[in-house]
């Protein structure tokens, strides 16, 4: 069970200019004092292409987090223009809002970004060096793409690296699968495996 | 109205409706997915080392049980969580499944060690393992979920197998003979479950209506994906249901009128079904339930909770005004926090008078936003509510519209490949709107209005309509793709070597800031922490305070053992310092500190002149100038005393040693072991009286002068009546046979020495008994295990100041901590408390503290009657009511340290009862007080 709920995502200043800074309300609930800062990240996709476009705007850390809702409001600086290919300035983009606890991302939020000039005529014919400063900015405030992965929030340094690296009682429950049942047919048709990897894939 | 939910997290979280209106939706999915009902989690219990594969409250809630793959089985308090009554070690496998016996005698559990086991809740010790009908069986079902029949009668297995055919073993209470199964299904059974109803024949009209014998109704379910359900009074199952689901069935859940039933599968969806009573027949009532179970398995108190009271019949009227008087009052409290709760509704848009809009249009102004040591913002999010007041807070956030809108047009996360069998027929489903961000790639030949439209529609069936743009774009087709398996895979570690370049011009400046910030920090904190909702108090500080206060105490205790004895003989009196606790509680008692070794005492040495001041009244002091005044060669000491500016001084002949004084008495100890005694006025009030040996402390309550000299003999006078309280006693008794010192002397407001040792006992010495007794221990074992918590009035001060309070230092509170480390059964937790609850009442008694008896006396009385206690609680009720038809003979005091006995008494009868239980034991009281009265 996360100890982290993203309860809300809020974005301020849309649409806007291409150099306005991001910014997003972002309210969360906490079930339990966290006794480490939350890290959260706003990472701009220059160019659907390769993610060595991709720009981390700014990274906070947010705490100290006690149990309770907070809300703060995470801003970032626009994205740098001279790293986004000039295919890519006009036109559909993405940018991510990240969270990790303990360096284990455990909830990515996406909006789709268009990016296009207000003006028809540069609209119509749009220049081939894009002109940024008349670019404007429009989150799809209305589409978050929510993914939340299942981390490990306890203290102990037990890692729980990933939902399909080891998971110390997928051993045991494999190995007594392994036992005298496989003489029957029916036993060992279901495997254990599958329920331990759809545990957790838990989502929402 | 709790809820317990068991994971592969190892932990237990405990839910509690929270009880707002209106549902919500999860940030992101799709908004038809409301959640209808909000849920808290209260309690997170963590104990097990692996999955948790079962939870169960016990009948009547008093415990939850959880089992797990590390092999164990836990019982919880569910009155007090997260302490655990015991752990149940003993299978050899996975546990995967549990159930209550409904009467609460045992427990079960089965594993896949091949045994089913039985423990007894009297001891948490195992009854019974049984192993024979699952000698065949494979580890191979995920859980084992077996059930008790609601008549207790019959427990019946998961998962067993009899001649190669899997089987749902039925286990008989009467000595666990597994003779019977429940046989068909081609697969393991995974879970049975029986119906929580006792069902009756039904009664067909016209039919003579003969009274046929209760049964009960049980479903089972299997990894053959069928389910059946049984009635005991039939031999072929009520009805087979096969091929529900495409995999094996997980749970069974009978619905509380017991005509419903939930199964889950692990094909992840659920089935409901719903029987008539002509199906089931007629559920026999909890009162005719519970009748069946007192005619098998008597009456146990150690079950008997109010719901089941409730069908107890008031005997008398008296008691009945009681109760009725008792429910008035938790509906007034009821409609009280309901008025409440009413009114923080309509503020709900408020947090400390600012409205969430204001907070909202400034957060990003006001946020506390700081630099780490390696100069990476971080900020202090704002807390616009804590869990406690959840109710309260999320009734307020609802008024927030969601980013989203709930129109539909959502893209659902992640998860929806789960979900999509929900709701497929709807168009919005993920893989159908992700073409309907399409018209914005193509965006430059649209206008702008058009390219976010909300309402894009179905964009796949209208792949035509939108060919030109598409055409004019192909290359923005596959960007999509991309940008989607973005969304959800996690991000590698990128780079983060352009954030810094654009980062950097304004790092510069922040750095600036930085120093300034790190020293507003420790305010802002502050700040933030009162932005938040006052309505809570804030555990934290309170705590911290606690802590800080229990510290300075330590380290004052430290310097007392610490100050070497040398310092303690140059000294001129170790008035100086006083035991904090003393200072703030008791009016009249004084309290010296003397680093004493043992029979032989510190005696304080001749010097010049000292003062000192009068702890009980801080307005008076004592001067003391030792050989001021010569009268022909005659050297004269000066005793001066001054009390709220009157003065008054005189003189005598020898040195003064040391002085002690109180609001009726000044006494001053001289050279040559005479000590003097004057009035608060300043007249002397008896010749010096001769100390068998030189003093080595005096001290003062009232009328009471007590003098402990250097041979460590105690001895008390009330100089107002003239009397020997305490004659030359000797602290043999108490300091022998170790190098043990005197910490801390007391004396009573009723004449009556404590001596605080070094090793953290106590004691008081008793003159009527000519007794040492010990009346607080710092190592005791009870006081550790005692919990007496929940008997505690919760407007009532935990503690109440008195000397028995102050020799105990008030470390009470540390023993719940210790009860929740070590995992203590119940029954020692209850003899432990009773125990000690018992020993504070008679130290209480002894040290003649009558307002700490009575605060003792209470909590005793209040945890004999929750706990059920009736033999000690009517012995405490007789002494206190005394005959009530006067004899010369009795022997009977009316008072007990003052108090009257029977006023004591009529303050415990509301206690006693809150408790149906003894209601007869409060008619008995009630009626004889009143006969009492009468006369």
């Amino acid at each position: 069970m996360a100890k982290v709920q993203v309860n809300n995502v809020v974005v301020l200043d849309n649409p806007s200019p291409f150099y306005n800074p991001f910014q997003f309300e972002i309210t969360f609930e906490c079930i339990e004092d966290l006794s480490e800062d939350l890290e959260w990240k706003i990472i701009y996709v220059g160019s659907a292409e390769s993610e060595e476009y991709d720009q981390v705007l700014d990274s906070v850390l947010v705490g100290p987090v006690p149990a309770g809702r907070h809300m703060f409001v995470f801003q970032a600086d626009a994205p740098n223009p001279g790293l986004i290919p000039d295919a890519d300035a006009v036109g559909v983009t993405v940018v991510l809002i990240t969270c990790t606890y303990r360096g284990q991302e455990f909830i990515r939020v996406g909006y789709y970004v268009n990016n296009e000039y207000t003006e028809t005529e540069l609209r119509e014919n749009p220049p081939v060096k894009p002109d940024f400063s008349k670019l404007q900015r429009n989150i799809l405030a209305s589409n978050p793409r929510v993914t939340r992965f299942h981390i490990n929030w306890e203290d102990n340094t037990e890692k729980l690296e990933d939902a399909e690296s080891s998971n110390p009682n997928l051993q045991s429950l494999l190995a007594t699968d392994a036992l005298p049942s496989a003489s029957k047919g029916w036993s060992t048709s279901e495997n254990s495996l599958n329920v331990m990897l759809e545990s957790h894939m838990d989502c929402m | 109205m709790y809820l317990a939910s068991g994971g592969d997290d190892k932990l237990i979280m405990v839910w509690k409706r929270a009880t707002y209106i209106g549902p919500s939706t999860v940030f992101g999915s799709s908004g038809k997915l409301a959640n209808v009902e909000q849920w808290r989690c209260v309690s997170i219990l963590r104990s097990h080392s692996g999955d948790v594969m079962d939870v169960a409250w016990s009948p009547h809630d008093a415990w939850l049980a959880s089992c797990s793959v590390d092999n164990t089985v836990v019982i919880w308090n569910a009155v007090k969580f997260p302490e655990i009554l015991a752990t149940l070690r003993g299978h050899s496998g996975l546990v995967k499944g549990l159930t209550w016996d409904p009467v609460g005698k045992y427990i079960a559990s089965q594993a896949d060690d091949r045994s089913l086991k039985v423990w007894r809740t009297l001891d948490w010790q195992l009854e019974t393992s049984i192993t024979k009908p699952f000698d065949e069986c494979g580890g191979t079902t995920h859980v084992l979920r077996l059930s008790w029949s609601p008549d207790g009668h019959y427990l019946v297995s998961a998962h067993a197998m009899n001649n190669s055919g899997p089987t749902a073993q039925i286990i008989e209470r009467e000595g666990w003979k597994t003779n019977m199964d429940f046989v068909g299904h081609r697969k393991a059974v995974t879970v049975v479950k029986f119906n929580p109803k006792i069902f009756k024949k039904k009664q067909k009209n016209g039919s003579s209506a003969k009274p046929s014998c209760p049964y009960c109704c049980c479903a089972v379910g299997s990894k053959d994906r069928s389910l059946s359900v049984w009635l005991t009074c039939l031999k072929r199952p009520l009805v087979v249901i096969h091929e529900l689901f495409d995999k094996s069935i997980m749970d069974i859940s009978w619905t509380l009128n017991g005509l419903g039933i939930l199964v889950c599968s692990m094909d992840g969806s659920v089935a409901f079904l719903d029987f008539s009573q002509d199906e089931l027949g007629d559920p026999l009532s909890e009162e005719e339930k519970s009748r069946i179970h007192q005619s098998t398995y008597g009456k146990s108190l150690a079950i008997m909770t109010e719901a089941q009271l409730s069908t107890a019949v008031i005997e008398n009227p008296e008691m009945l005004k009681y109760q009725r008087r008792q429910q008035q009052q938790q509906l007034d409290q009821k409609s009280a926090t309901a008025r409440e709760t009413g009114s923080a509704a309509s503020v709900t848009s408020v947090v400390n008078g600012e409205s969430l809009e204001d907070i909202r249009k400034n957060l990003l102004k006001k946020q506390v936003e700081t630099r780490t040591a390696d100069g990476r913002r971080r900020i202090t999010p704002l807390c616009i509510a804590q869990l406690d007041t959840g109710d309260f807070s999320t009734a307020f956030f609802n008024s927030i519209p969601l980013s989203g809108s709930l129109a539909g047009t959502m893209l659902s996360s992640h998860s929806s490949p789960q979900l999509l069998p929900l709701d497929s027929s709807t168009p919005n489903s993920f893989g159908a709107s992700k073409p309907s961000i399409e018209p914005m790639a193509a965006a430059g030949a649209r206008p702008a209005g058009d390219s976010v439209s909300k309402d894009s529609v179905n964009a796949t069936s209208t792949p035509a309509a939108s060919s030109p743009s598409v055409l004019t774009t192909p290359s923005k087709i596959e960007p999509m793709k991309a940008f989607d398996s973005r969304f959800t895979e996690r991000s590698k570690a990128t780079p983060a070597a352009p954030a810094l370049a654009s980062v950097a011009p304004t790092a510069v400046e922040r750095l600036k800031e930085q120093n300034l910030v790190k020293e507003l920090r420790p305010r802002d904190l502050l700040e933030s922490s009162s932005d938040s909702d006052e309505k809570v108090p804030v555990a934290k500080p309170s705590s911290l305070s606690k802590r800080k206060l229990e510290l300075e105490v330590e380290t004052v205790e430290k310097k007392k053992k610490g100050r070497p004895r040398k310092d303690s003989r140059l000294m001129p009196v170790s008035l100086s310092v006083q035991s904090p606790a003393a200072l703030t509680a008791e009016k009249d008692a004084m309290c010296l500190s003397v680093p004493t070794p043992a029979l032989k005492l510190p005696m304080p040495g001749p010097q010049r002149a000292f003062t000192l001041q009068v702890s009980s009244d801080p307005s008076m002091y004592i001067e003391v100038e030792n050989e001021v005044t010569a009268v022909g060669g005659v050297k004269l000491s000066r005793l001066k005393c001054n009390r709220e500016g009157k003065e008054w001084e005189t003189v005598l002949t020898s040195r003064i040693l040391t002085a002690a004084g109180s609001c009726d008495v000044v006494c001053v100890a001289c050279e040559k072991r005479m000590l003097s005694v004057f009035s608060s006025c300043g007249r002397r009030l008896l010749p010096p009286i001769l100390l068998p040996s030189p003093i080595s402390t005096l001290h003062c309550t009232g009328f009471y002068v007590m003098a402990l000299t250097a041979a460590a003999t105690l001895s008390v006078w009330d100089v107002h009546r003239q009397v020997v309280v305490v004659k030359e006693e000797s602290l043999h008794s108490i300091l022998a046979g170790s190098d043990m010192t005197v910490s801390q002397i007391l004396l009573t407001q009723h004449g009556i020495p404590v001596m605080n040792l070094s090793d953290g006992k106590a004691y008081c010495f008793n003159p009527s008994l000519s007794t040492w007794n010990l009346v607080s221990d710092k190592q005791d074992s009870l006081a550790q295990c005692a919990d007496f918590r929940s008997s505690l009035p919760p407007q009532e001060a935990m503690l109440c100041s008195g000397p028995l309070a102050i020799v105990q230092g008030r470390a009470s509170t540390s023993g719940r901590q210790a009860a929740r480390l070590f995992s203590v059964p119940h029954v020692v937790q209850q003899e432990t408390t009773l125990a000690y609850l018992e020993s504070q009442v008679a130290a209480a008694l002894t040290l003649q503290s009558s307002h700490e008896y009575r605060h003792w006396l209470l909590l005793y009385t209040r945890y004999l009657v929750n706990e059920g206690f009736e033999y000690r609680l009517r012995e405490i009720c007789k002494d206190l009511l005394g005959p009530v038809h006067y004899s010369t003979g009795s022997q009977w005091e009316s008072t007990v340290v003052g108090l009257r006995k029977r006023e004591l008494l009529k303050e415990l009868l509301p206690v006693i009862g809150q408790n149906l239980r003894f209601q007869r034991l409060f008619t008995e009281c009630q009626e004889q007080l009143d006969i009492l009265k009468d006369k």
